[in-house]
């Protein structure tokens, strides 16, 4: 089963992000925010989650600076990153080998199955 | 403490005046004396040869008569050889004076203007550029009192002015950022609303007709709500010169394909025919495609809200010279000339005429607007009431730029 780790501060979001994702047939794992992300990842076993769905501000660690530590740890495996709205993005300006593409909200699901789907794909 | 004008001037031609004057009064006494005592002479000369001539004609001492005449009339050849002199160098003094101080005068004058034209010269060049936006520009106060009273007073407008700007270009900055920021936080509250409505609507079937109904009414005001917030954010982006565009090279005919597909299924609920008409071989366009999508869904959004069921929207795009121009045309009710005018203001909507719900945020043209001319292309409409409008959008080919 495909495993997606999804990081929100928001409990609300998580929830909703969760309900729908296992209602598509994903197992879920939740973080709150950077730090919980890179603990899950340093935690799970390899080959760990086979999607990351990170929200791009959030407290303690943004889920932009946690997917730049993990790309400097060595880990590859295809994120989503959540943001507001673009205005967002141009402070960090993530490059787009660390990422692999964006969601904004509120949510489009069929577009973010579509995505998770699409990287998710046995090659 | 500069001189005024007035102040040298009154003092330069005091000081011509005077020297004028007195070089005339000076010099005409002078030869009017000199006059008197000519005239003295010469009827005193005369006296001496009248008494000669007595003598003379008595024969008393005939030689020495004669002599003494003679003499006489010498005498006053001599007297007039030098009051003609008198008189030439009386009419040369006065005239040099004349020239003197007529050249001093002149002389004055040309410094006068000189010492004003310089600061004038500088104040309109000054004007000139405050005109044209450059607040900090300020001019060198100096000459004359007058010349240094207006420079004073323009670099104190000046300085006025740059004082209001900065303070309006400061509370612009806080309401774009008061936008952005609560464009922001309404976005989260807003994605669990419509994520959970959306959540409800895929179990519609355990739901009663009049819960199912009522979720759908939350569902589209949530929508209503994020094309407002997207809207306010991409206006307070362009008002705060941020609203950026990426462009690329762009396929027109695929771009305006998706556009359509975008509105097929709103279009066909309403029963209204959507047709695309796209010229074979158009060029590339360099644009930023999801902002020209937006454009294009915004336009047939437009089309498809204002006009009734079963009304024909058609979509055509053919290329003019080095521009590709796009054309939304539809057969709705159409808008009186002092709407169109309007058209493109924000907030502006044409009378939906019709009793229908019209959606939109009343942005959306200003915004179009906006990303066009951000792409360096132009955006205008037409319109006949009872007989449609039509919005044309043309934009630079990608060669051309």
């Amino acid at each position: 089963m495909t495993r997606v780790l999804i990081a929100d501060d928001s409990e609300t979001i998580l929830l909703l992000l969760r309900t729908r994702l296992e209602m598509e047939g994903y197992e879920v794992i939740t973080a709150a925010d950077g730090v919980e992300v890179l603990e899950v990842m340093h935690r799970e076993p390899s080959p760990g989650p086979d999607i990351l769905l990170l929200d791009a501000m959030m407290p303690r660690k943004s889920g932009i600076d946690a997917l730049r530590q993990l790309r400097a740890e060595g880990v590859e495996t295809p994120a989503l990153i959540v943001s507001a709205h673009q205005d967002e993005m141009d402070a960090g300006a993530p490059t787009d080998n660390e990422v692999s593409g964006y969601i904004t909200k509120p949510i489009d699901f069929d577009r973010l199955f579509a995505s998770i789907a699409a990287l998710t794909a046995p090659a | 403490m500069s001189p005024s004008l007035a102040n040298r001037l009154t003092i330069g031609f005091a000081i011509a005046f005077a020297v004028l004057t007195g070089l005339a009064v000076v010099g005409v006494a002078r030869f009017l004396q000199q006059r008197q005592d000519f005239e003295d002479a010469t009827a005193r000369s005369y006296q001496v040869e009248i008494a000669a001539r007595n003598r003379l004609a008595n024969g008393a001492q005939p030689e020495a008569a004669r002599e003494a005449i003679l003499a006489q009339q010498r005498a006053r050849q001599g007297l007039r050889d030098d009051i003609d002199g008198e008189t030439r160098d009386t009419a040369l003094l006065v005239g040099a004076g004349l020239i003197a101080g007529l050249t001093g005068a002149a002389l004055l004058f040309s410094g006068l203007i000189a010492s004003m034209r310089r600061p004038l010269e500088e104040l309109v060049e000054a004007s000139g550029r405050l005109a044209g936006g450059d607040l900090e520009t300020r001019v060198k106060v100096g000459g004359l009192s007058e010349t240094a009273t207006l420079g004073n007073a323009f670099n104190e407008m000046a300085g006025e002015l740059q004082r209001r700007a900065g303070e309006r270009d400061q509370l612009e900055a806080m309401k774009d950022e008061f936008v952005l920021t609560a464009s922001h936080e309404l976005r989260s509250p807003l994605t669990s609303v419509q994520g959970f409505a959306e959540l409800l609507m895929l179990e519609r079937d355990k739901l009663t007709p009049q819960q199912a109904d009522t979720v759908e009414i939350i569902l589209d005001n949530t929508r209503h709500l994020v094309r407002l917030l997207n809207d306010l954010l991409d206006l307070a982006r362009s008002d705060a010169g941020r609203l950026t565009i990426k462009p690329a090279a762009t396929d027109v005919a695929a771009l305006v394909e998706d556009a359509v597909r975008t509105m097929r299924s709103q279009t066909e609920a309403a029963g209204q025919a959507l047709r695309q008409e796209i010229e074979p071989g158009l060029p590339q366009v360099s644009v930023d495609r999801d902002r020209i999508r937006q454009v294009l869904v915004n336009l047939l959004t437009n089309a498809h809200e204002y006009s009734p069921e079963g009304a024909s929207i058609e979509v055509k795009v053919v290329r003019r010279g080095t521009e590709v121009e796009m054309t939304v045309n539809d057969d709705g009710p159409g808008m009186a000339e002092d709407q169109l005018e309007h058209i493109f203001e924000r907030f502006t909507r044409g009378d939906a005429g019709l009793t229908q719900h019209v959606g939109g945020t009343g942005l959306g043209l200003a915004i179009s607007k906006s990303l066009v001319e951000l792409h360096g292309g132009t955006i205008e409409a037409a319109s006949t009431p009872g007989q449609g409008s039509t919005f044309r959008v043309q934009l630079p080919a990608a060669s051309a730029q």
